[in-house]
């Protein structure tokens, strides 16, 4: 899929700081832009934006895991490098365990920032990426009907054609039929992949449900 | 014995003991010219009574006419030094009156040995025995009367007017005690000069047969001569008395307090400024580097103290000069032979004339070396106490104050970094190149900036009063919290005066007091929402000489039951605190000049005021 390049995001309220470090961005041509607060940030924000988030733990008025939390809740999924004038380590796992890529504290040697940059807009292309995927086989599910959608739960739960067919009130014949069109339209030659791509959409086996079907 | 023998006899002697005991006292030198006279008229009365006396006894007519001839020298005499007398003892009698009784006098004499066989008699025919009191006989002498007698009587009537002149004069001198020696001597001299001359004029004309009693009719008035010249002297002994009495007394006196000045370290003193002198109870000199033969005047005297002081001492007196009341007071130092420095504490009056021009001042200076030197050790202490307070301040501050210090660094390193990273691209991109590192430059000023502020706060030096703008020290003290505040999440209001006038202070202390508040504040909102911790900071002037400065948080307010004891020492709401801020700030602004208050908010929080006076010479 084409992309626009990614877009590395500096929130710090240190103007000289924020002035440095897109400097040092810009010089090794990344796309900056810089913010001297959150709230800036977030009227700009927009959800699948690609890039990363480069952010000042010690922030007025919102700390910047607060922000963290916050983009969470609207759905970021750009990852966070952290960055800290004194960091503690009850913050740094706190951090982490919140999803942050890194944790690095100022002043930043720009060999750290770097990779770290590189690691998380890889990562942001690795979710977009999957995200995207996810997408589109919802979209392809959505077209299927009803009783295509009912027939692939069944497909997926392992069951025979004609257990189908007898599950459902109807014969074998049309259930092959539904199957061969359901599989057509998501795009899948196999039934693994069916299996798989259903996983991924979050389709689960009905068997563990419906126990009686246990002759 | 016969009457007339012992009455002579006593008249004789006491007039000659007057004469002694008057030309005793001239001898000695007491009234010289009046007592002279004195002695003169009681030793010519002495000779009149003698010769009185050998008239009244004598049967032979030479001897009576002789004796009577020879009388007129002591008359001269007595009439001689009764003028002298008039004249120097009361200074009053016209003079031209003197002299023309005198020559009269001179004349009569003259012509009692030239006209006749005396003045009284043209020829004694006779003697006469005569009976008077008592059954004694009296020789009394009888002849024709000379022709030139009226001139003895001429010259007594110029006595007696020249007596009269002399008295009113006196009397016109107006004291009381004038007036009545006027009266009484000379009421005294006349009568009995009257009656004496009469008298011997009529025993001379037969008229009447008694003796001669010029001597008596004297006798009272050398009494009364006497008793002036005594009563002079009776007083001048009473005066001598009461002036040893009081000598003795103001010796004593000035012992005591010569004794009291030294037991009490005390210095009095007088300095005669008309004549620029200064007498002092202090009398060895030696101590101050004063040699003892040395006449003190002031700049002697401001030569022996500290030079600084010197300046302050003169102020004090001129102003002492014109303020309205004469007071002076200062306080100097002089470096004493034993190479110890002295305290002194000097508080003086000034005596105006009636044209308000200063006579002299009057004072005491006190040593006050040892509670100089307590008071500089307590000095010493609260200073360091201040330093220790500001020193534990700082470290509370020491987490942000690292980070405040980081950011300039990390800017610092990340523009260097770029600037490599551009260089290696492209070595023709100097602009860029020289943007960076221009900002790299203000970045470390900026750092440079904090420590130099750091640094400021932290050391430890005397107290140095100087002009100082409290909205800067406020700005200032702002940037060095800053991050913590950030951290804390809380936000500043600042509302300053910017007319606000000058304030003289130390700028460490001040802004130690300005930053104990502002944490103050913060750590009581640590339990307040983050959105709503606000630290409000107000300037403003409160009058033409005072400044009001208002440090306001939005806590919980202070307690009333605690609103005093929040300045005292040793109490703390906090777990690790000492409870040492409060008072020291207190401790700071009272000696400032100003005062440090605390009072709640009405909504919530509590507000820190604390005024201070502006320097003089600002206008409103």
């Amino acid at each position: 899929m084409n992309e626009s390049a990614p877009i590395v995001f500096v929130i710090d309220d240190d103007p000289s700081v924020l002035k440095a470090m897109t400097r040092l961005l810009n010089s090794i041509e990344l796309n900056v832009a810089a913010f001297a607060s959150p709230q800036a940030f977030l009227e700009q924000f927009q959800p699948g934006i690609h890039g990363c988030l480069v952010l000042d733990v010690d922030l007025p008025s919102l700390s910047g895991l607060e922000l963290q939390q916050e983009l969470a809740v609207r759905g970021n999924e750009l990852p966070v490098i952290f960055l800290t004038g004194h960091g503690d380590i009850p913050m740094s796992v706190r951090a982490m365990k919140q999803g942050a890529v890194d944790f690095l504290t100022k002043p930043v040697h720009d060999q750290d920032l770097i990779e770290a940059i590189h690691v998380a807009i890889e990562k942001n292309r690795m979710n977009r990426r999957i995200r995207a995927e996810l997408a589109e086989i919802r979209e392809r599910l959505a077209t299927l009907t009803p009783r295509e959608r009912e027939v692939l739960d069944h497909v997926v739960s392992g069951r025979l054609n004609k257990q189908i067919a007898a599950d459902l009130g109807t014969v074998e014949k049309t259930i092959k039929v539904h199957r061969a069109h359901l599989m057509k339209k998501l795009n899948v030659r196999s039934l693994a992949d069916l299996v798989r791509m259903a996983e991924r959409a979050g389709i689960r086996s009905i068997i563990m449900d419906q126990k009686e079907y246990e002759t | 014995m016969s009457w007339i023998n012992v009455l002579w006899s006593m008249l004789a002697s006491v007039s000659l003991t007057f004469a002694l005991l008057h030309l005793f006292m001239w001898a000695k030198g007491i009234q010289p010219g009046a007592n002279l006279s004195f002695a003169a008229a009681a030793v010519s009365i002495a000779v009149i009574t003698g010769m009185e006396f050998i008239a009244m006894r004598t049967t032979s007519v030479e001897q009576m006419a002789m004796l009577l001839r020879w009388a007129h020298l002591p008359v001269l005499v007595l009439w001689v030094a009764i003028f002298c007398f008039v004249r120097g003892y009361f200074d009053a009698g016209r003079v031209w009156l003197a002299w023309l009784g005198s020559g009269l006098r001179v004349l009569a004499l003259i012509l009692s040995f030239t006209t006749g066989q005396n003045l009284f008699f043209n020829e004694v025919t006779s003697v006469k025995q005569v009976a008077i009191l008592g059954g004694e006989m009296i020789s009394i002498a009888q002849g024709s009367l000379n022709p030139w007698y009226v001139v003895g009587p001429l010259s007594t009537l110029v006595l007696v007017v020249f007596v009269l002149d002399a008295a009113v004069t006196i009397w016109r001198r107006g004291t009381d005690t004038d007036r009545r020696r006027a009266i009484m001597f000379t009421n005294s001299i006349t009568f009995f000069l009257v009656t004496a001359v009469s008298h011997t004029a009529l025993v001379n004309a037969g008229i009447i047969e008694s003796p001669y009693i010029v001597s008596l009719s004297f006798m009272p008035i050398l009494l009364c001569m006497s008793y002036e010249l005594s009563f002079d002297l009776l007083r001048s002994a009473q005066l001598a008395n009461q002036l040893q009495a009081s000598e003795a007394e103001l010796r004593i006196n000035k012992q005591r307090m010569r004794l009291a000045a030294s037991a009490a370290d005390l210095r009095l003193w007088e300095w005669d400024m008309v004549h620029d002198e200064i007498w002092s109870t202090e009398k060895n000199y030696k101590l101050y580097g004063i040699s003892q033969e040395e006449k003190i005047s002031f700049d002697s005297f401001l030569n022996i103290l500290y030079e600084e002081d010197r300046k302050t001492v003169r102020l004090a007196v001129e102003n002492a000069i014109l303020n309205g009341n004469g007071h002076y007071e200062s306080e100097y130092r002089i470096m004493m032979t034993d190479n110890q420095v002295h305290w002194f504490n000097s508080r003086g009056r000034i005596e105006f004339s009636e044209g308000a021009q200063p006579l002299r001042m009057l004072g005491v200076t006190i040593d006050i070396t040892r509670r100089k030197q307590a008071e500089l050790a307590v000095q010493q202490q609260r200073n360091e106490l201040a330093h220790l307070s500001r020193v534990t301040l700082l470290s509370e501050l020491s987490g942000s104050l690292a980070h405040e210090l980081n950011q300039p660094l990390a800017a610092i390193l990340s523009n260097a970094q770029a600037a490599q990273r551009f260089l290696a691209r492209d070595k023709d991109n100097l602009a860029e190149v020289q943007d960076i590192l221009k900002d790299i430059v203000d970045e470390d000023r900026r750092a440079g900036d904090i420590i130099h502020r750091l640094r400021l706060l932290l050391k430890k030096s005397q107290a140095q009063y100087l002009p100082l703008d409290v909205n800067k020290e406020v700005e200032d003290v702002l940037k060095l919290v800053n991050s913590d505040l950030v951290n804390h999440n809380i936000i500043v209001n600042v509302d300053l005066d910017q007319k606000l006038p000058a304030v003289t202070g130390d700028r460490v202390q001040l802004q130690q007091v300005l930053l104990n508040l502002i944490m103050n504040a913060s750590e009581a909102m640590s339990l307040t929402h983050a959105s709503k911790r606000q630290i409000t900071i107000r300037t403003e002037q409160n009058s033409v000489d005072n400044i009001q400065v208002s440090v306001g948080d939005q806590g919980p307010g202070i307690p009333s039951e605690s609103m005093k004891s929040i300045f005292e020492p040793f109490f703390t709401t906090k777990l690790q605190g000492m409870g040492l801020g409060l008072p020291i700030c207190r401790t700071i602004i009272r000696a400032h000049g100003g005062q440090l208050w605390a009072t709640n908010n009405t909504v919530s929080g509590a507000v820190f005021h604390f005024s201070l006076p502006t320097s003089p010479g600002q206008s409103a």
